[in-house]
């Protein structure tokens, strides 16, 4: 699904990414911890194609594509999404026409007719029930006034009417409580399926016992540093990150 | 409180400089003109427009708009008067509305359905005139704007509306300008005068045929009287390469209302020029206007809202997105008199560019004599929320279509609030068609 290959990424001139590997197999969850400043939010803005991020090496392997070909519309079209850390309001465009746009956008990427109207709120309502989006949400511009956790449902609302097979979860974990957090866990499990993949980046490891990964792996200074099973996160909960620091400084 | 002498401010000409080179073009025109409509004369314009001075550069109301388009040669322009074929007399779809057609100037008989109600006089401003149902008056911005006195002098005709006290004008009137052909020099004045408490809703939608050129000065006198509604939508949608000069100038009395929803579509040259007075207490005025030029095109905008007595309330917005190499210019004058104690006055004006090239000029002029209002102004110009494209990119959303989404949530609020709902859907479509706008801004039927 997802092959990351030596990849090094700087902003501005700053080197990020310092040659990180990743392989995610269709169906995995693959989990990205690391301490703040190592490189998380970078990785997930380089998938996801934003512009200000300068890959310098490496390659990225999507799904036989080469990603880092394809700008970001072209990186959404063919089944990448990336649940936003902080999703952006956008006044004055209603969250419904927002999707029509998008679905229809993917849609038309397959060679597909835009969806009819009465097939569209059929899947909003499917959907949206999924992470207990209620109609008022819905109909609201883009994000515009939601609140947190409001905010956090609705990416995940999005990703399950866009149906990525690979979807990067940008610490979605941050500034949750915990009924937010069961919900949009709840959202991400129900998706799982042996063709799509997740990327889940997170600080804690908290949302990993909603979500269980397959895989954890540590980012320090742009690079993963290690590699291990969902107990890893666990020992991380306990221990933190500064003996895995000084044992790559040794 | 101590009586503070004040000392009476003035919106008049002596702050106006003439330049000898731009009077020299001005009286040229004039002489050009005067052969072309030798009829058409009134001593009152005449003796302005030798004092008042040609519109030029070192003027502050003309410091960013070029007026070198009026002084290039113009025409009578008798051969396309007649000729209306091709020509859509209603401009908006499924609109029942009465109707005035005018193409470069001359009223048109045969496209036009006039309103005939008790309480309601409707007809061609040329006949009102000549039965002496109305006088020529020149109002204050021929006496303060060469151009509007142009008009006084040269205007043929027109439009004349009057609603009788207390009477409701039970349709709109759609007063539609058309202008083709080579080089017409057009002149149209209406004059629309709505009665206490009486209701009207009028609007003026201009169009251009493709190969037109020429001008178009258009200065529309209102007034609306205690507690009269006058609500104008303005369109203005000319193809071709016209040069086009709106003006408004309107009276309010004690608790009227006067609305004012400008669109521009497109245009080569547009200047619209309003001058609001609020004559009497519990006045309220809303202007709003949106603009989106392309490729060369400029859009000007002048307001001014004359705040003369006390309890009045104004309300501005304008919203402009200029794309390519074009050209947007606001200027919003507030002016509150030492009288006009209790005012309410807001203004915002917000602006896109979209693109490198592109250039805006906006300037709020607040000028608050009395010490006791509410005033308050906003302006903005900006780009594209980048944040905001990246995250429609990143769920797949093409670039193109991200930023008519943003340039149409930007502007919906103004497009929405023409007065007739028709307009609002035929200014929406057209601008959809111009810049390919998708389907997400059809309204949602879900």
């Amino acid at each position: 699904m997802l092959k990351i290959n030596q990849l090094k990424a700087s902003v501005v001139g700053t080197p990020i990414l310092k040659g990180l590997d990743l392989h995610i197999r269709p169906g995995e969850v693959h989990a990205i911890m690391g301490p703040n400043g190592s490189g998380k939010s970078t990785l997930a803005s380089v998938l996801a194609g934003r512009e200000e991020y300068e890959v310098s090496e490496g390659s990225v392997d999507f799904d036989g594509h080469d990603l880092l070909d394809m700008d970001a519309t072209e990186r959404a079209r063919s089944g990448l999404f990336l649940a936003f850390q902080y999703p952006v309001e956008i006044p004055g465009v209603s969250n419904i026409n927002f999707m029509r746009a998008a679905l229809n956008g993917k849609r038309e990427h397959a060679g597909l007719d835009p969806i009819a109207a009465k097939d569209f709120l059929n899947l909003v309502k499917e959907k949206a029930s999924l992470v207990e989006l209620d109609g008022r949400l819905r109909d609201r511009s883009v994000n515009e006034g939601f609140s947190g956790g409001e905010k956090k449902r609705n990416e995940i609302f999005q990703m399950a009417m866009l149906e990525p097979k690979l979807a990067v979860l940008d610490e979605t974990d941050s500034g949750l409580d915990i009924d937010a957090l069961r919900i949009v866990a709840h959202g991400v499990n129900s998706m799982r399926s042996p063709e799509r993949s997740f990327l889940v980046i997170t600080h804690y490891q908290r949302l990993l016992d909603y979500i269980v990964p397959d895989f954890v792996h540590v980012l320090v200074d742009g690079k993963i540093v290690r590699t291990g099973g969902k107990e890893l996160a666990l020992e991380l909960e306990e221990r933190g990150y500064d003996w895995i620091k000084e044992g790559v400084v040794s | 409180m101590s009586a503070a002498v004040k000392s009476q401010p003035q919106l008049g000409p002596q702050r106006l400089l003439a330049h000898p080179a731009s009077q020299a073009k001005g009286l040229e025109l004039d002489r050009q003109l005067q052969a072309m409509f030798p009829e058409r004369t009134n001593e009152a314009a005449d003796a302005l427009l030798t004092t008042l001075p040609v519109p030029h550069r070192r003027l502050e109301r003309w410091k960013y708009t070029g007026v070198n388009g009026f002084w290039a040669d113009c025409t009578r322009n008798e051969a396309t008067y007649s000729d209306s074929k091709g020509l859509n007399p209603m401009p908006i779809p499924g609109l029942e509305a009465y109707l005035m057609v005018f193409v470069n100037g001359r009223y048109d008989a045969t496209c036009s359905n006039l309103p005939v109600a008790e309480g309601v006089s409707c007809m061609p401003l040329s006949v009102a005139e000549k039965t002496g149902l109305v006088d020529r008056v020149l109002t204050d911005m021929e006496h303060t704007d060469w151009f509007a006195a142009l008009n006084g002098k040269y205007a043929s005709d027109g439009a004349f509306l009057s609603i009788a006290d207390g009477v409701i004008l039970d349709r709109p009137l759609v007063i539609h300008h058309r202008q083709q052909g080579q080089g017409s020099a057009t002149f149209l004045r209406h004059a629309l005068h709505v009665g206490k408490h009486a209701e009207a809703q009028v609007v003026t939608w201009s169009s251009a045929s493709e190969d037109a050129t020429g001008f178009v000065n258009v200065l529309t006198t209102g007034s609306v009287h205690d507690g009269g509604i006058f609500r104008l939508d303005k369109v203005q949608d000319e193809a071709g390469a016209v040069h086009h000069l709106a003006m408004e100038s309107i009276d309010q009395a004690a608790n009227s209302q006067f609305c004012i929803h400008t669109g521009t579509i497109q245009g080569l040259w547009v200047r619209n020029d309003l001058f609001i007075r609020l004559n009497g207490s519990g006045a309220d005025t809303i202007l709003n206007g949106a603009f989106l030029p392309s490729q060369s095109e400029m859009v000007d905008n002048h307001t001014t809202v004359d705040h003369r007595m006390p309890h009045c309330t104004s309300s501005e917005s304008y919203k402009g997105i200029l794309y390519d190499r074009s050209k947007g210019i606001f200027n919003g004058k507030v002016f509150v008199r030492p009288d006009a104690q209790q005012t309410n006055a807001y203004q915002q004006n917000a602006n896109i560019l979209a693109s490198r090239e592109a250039v805006m000029n906006a300037k709020p002029e607040l000028e608050i004599y009395a010490d006791d209002v509410k005033c308050s102004h906003g302006c903005t110009i900006g780009q594209f929320d980048e944040a905001a494209l990246f995250y429609a990119r990143s769920r797949g959303i093409g670039e193109a279509e991200a930023k008519s989404m943003l340039v149409h949530a930007f502007v919906a609020d103004i497009l929405d609030g023409f007065g007739v709902e028709e307009v609002a859907l035929e200014v929406r479509h057209r601008l959809a068609e111009k810049h390919g706008w998708n389907r997400w801004d059809e309204p949602s039927e879900l």
